[in-house]
């Protein structure tokens, strides 16, 4: 079956355990928004997708394939970090054509790819631009066409959000929603602000001290969660 | 409260008058060379076309090169291993290798390179008193410029996680070190490179003893300052400012080159 699965996953650094016997699987053009307060296992739990960590139990499967043991470079999924994590010393399409470029694809189709993912995040015509002369929202962006001109099989972005000011976040957040309907991946968005959660989530999952508390449809949980702290972190406009 | 800012103006104008001393000590210094050449000009000038002294001059500007080149082939990759592993110890033989030599005497580089590589070599290498001397010598001294500028850059990198997120990318790590660690450092290698270059240019204890005062040959500008300067020849002040002036224009060019905004501001 395509997709993300995780079975039974432990993972953390050097002799601390962070996520614990953590399972879950997201399905091709599924959107889930993992929330959690801070330390709870969100980051890691990415990284040790990434291959970044290595998992000390468990198994990682994306698309029926194992890619637990795979490096980082082999995985083919997408990575939005925190601070979009993009080259400064590269322009705007040279960003976007990274991931292609390091692959071997040819001039041509790296040409074709970057102004279809340009176009695909409304940034045509930025293509010589300096990443130190974008705004926080179109940094965002470039990273989120970086991360899928490598046509990945799974979508991960780390606080997407969170760099953007109050007054863009909603315009930021609507083109992220469109553009994940756009996208026939599996989506993994971690956030630790309900405010986020609630907008984006399609699927939603509480993490709490590295183990799932509760996941499922985002009126379900909203509906019926499964203890008061759940309830209390979804309170509307509620910070964690 | 206006005893209180009569105090705060009299430490400001003490530091101001410290900053001062230190500015007009280093200034002076470096322009006193050409004072004194004012009074013996025609001298001066005659002394700079002194075959001895161009020859000098030429293995003086040759051997820096010759470091530099070499300490960018191997200080960029150790400055790499240090940035991305970390391993028991490693402060210990950092230190060795990066801020040991710096501060090392340079009389007793040349003493042990002497003994290491000389005539009584163990490994029955005799390369003492040749050119390859020379830029073992200078090497030794200058190549640790490169490794610390470029090390402080690559930890940055590491830190920001950015080398991680070209490896999701497809990079592998030579990819990533290609096209990430050495294009964003290329300012700090540049520095580095630049420092190395100007402390080859004026390295003289390890020189002296490793590869020897041999006019033509080995003779260095430094060195041949060295033996001159006893009984303060024209030819060793217009050495001097041989030395100097060109270590001086490389460093302000490649300074120029490396943080142009400094300069335009």
């Amino acid at each position: 079956m395509k997709g993300l699965f995780i079975n039974k996953l432990t993972s953390g650094y050097d002799n601390t355990v962070i996520v614990k016997d953590l399972s879950l699987n997201v399905k091709p053009k599924e959107t889930l928004v993992l929330m959690g307060p801070s330390g709870s296992g969100k980051t890691t739990l990415l990284l040790t997708i990434l291959g970044i960590l290595n998992p000390k139990e468990g198994d990682i499967f994306l698309n029926e394939k194992d890619i637990s043991k795979i490096p980082i470079e082999g995985r083919n999924i997408g990575y939005l970090p925190q601070d979009y994590g993009l080259f400064p010393h590269l322009n705007v399409i040279e960003n976007v054509a990274y991931g292609l470029r390091v692959r071997g694809v040819q001039k041509d189709e790296i040409k074709k790819i970057c102004e279809e993912m340009l176009y695909m995040v409304e940034l045509n015509g930025f293509e010589n631009k300096k990443i130190q002369e974008l705004s926080g929202g179109q940094r965002q962006r470039v990273g989120l066409a970086r991360a899928l001109a490598i046509n990945p099989d799974l979508l991960l972005l780390d606080e997407p959000l969170s760099n953007i000011d109050q007054i863009t976040k909603l315009e930021v957040a609507t083109h992220l929603k469109k553009l994940f309907s756009k996208l026939n991946i599996p989506i993994i968005l971690v956030t630790h602000n309900n405010e986020d959660a609630l907008f984006l989530a399609e699927k939603l999952a509480i993490l709490i001290d590295g183990r799932i508390e509760q996941i499922g449809k985002l009126k379900k949980i909203l509906t019926y969660p499964k203890t008061p702290l759940i309830k209390r972190l979804l309170r509307p406009f509620g910070k964690i | 409260m206006s005893s209180t800012n009569f105090s705060t103006r009299k430490l400001i104008i003490i530091i101001y008058i410290l900053a001062g001393l230190l500015l007009i000590f280093s200034i002076s210094t470096f322009l006193y060379q050409y004072i004194a050449a004012l009074g013996s000009f025609k001298e001066v000038i005659k002394a700079f076309g002194n075959d001895r002294i161009i020859t000098a001059l030429w293995l003086s500007i040759l051997s820096a090169f010759a470091t530099a080149i070499l300490a960018l082939i191997f200080g960029v990759p150790l400055a790499y291993f240090f940035a991305m592993k970390d391993f028991k110890g490693k402060t210990i033989i950092e230190t060795l290798a990066v801020d040991v030599p710096q501060t090392f005497p340079p009389i007793a580089e040349g003493m042990i390179f002497l003994l290491m590589l000389g005539p009584a070599s163990p490994l029955h290498v005799n390369l003492a008193f040749t050119f390859a001397a020379l830029v073992i010598a200078k090497f030794f001294i200058s190549a640790p410029f490169v490794v610390s500028f470029t090390a402080r850059r690559f930890r940055e990198i590491r830190k920001s996680g950015i080398n991680l997120t070209s490896r999701t990318l497809g990079a592998n790590k030579f990819q990533v070190f290609t096209t990430i660690f050495v294009p964003m450092s290329i300012k700090d290698i540049a520095a580095g490179t630049s420092l190395c270059w100007s402390r080859a240019m004026g390295e003289l204890g390890g020189s002296l003893l490793f590869a020897g005062v041999i006019p033509y040959q080995t003779e260095i500008i430094p060195t041949f300052i060295a033996t001159q300067a006893q009984t303060l020849t024209i030819e060793a002040l217009a050495a001097t400012i041989l030395v100097t002036t060109a270590s001086t224009l490389a460093l302000v060019s490649f300074k120029r080159l490396t943080s142009k905004e400094d300069f335009e501001k």
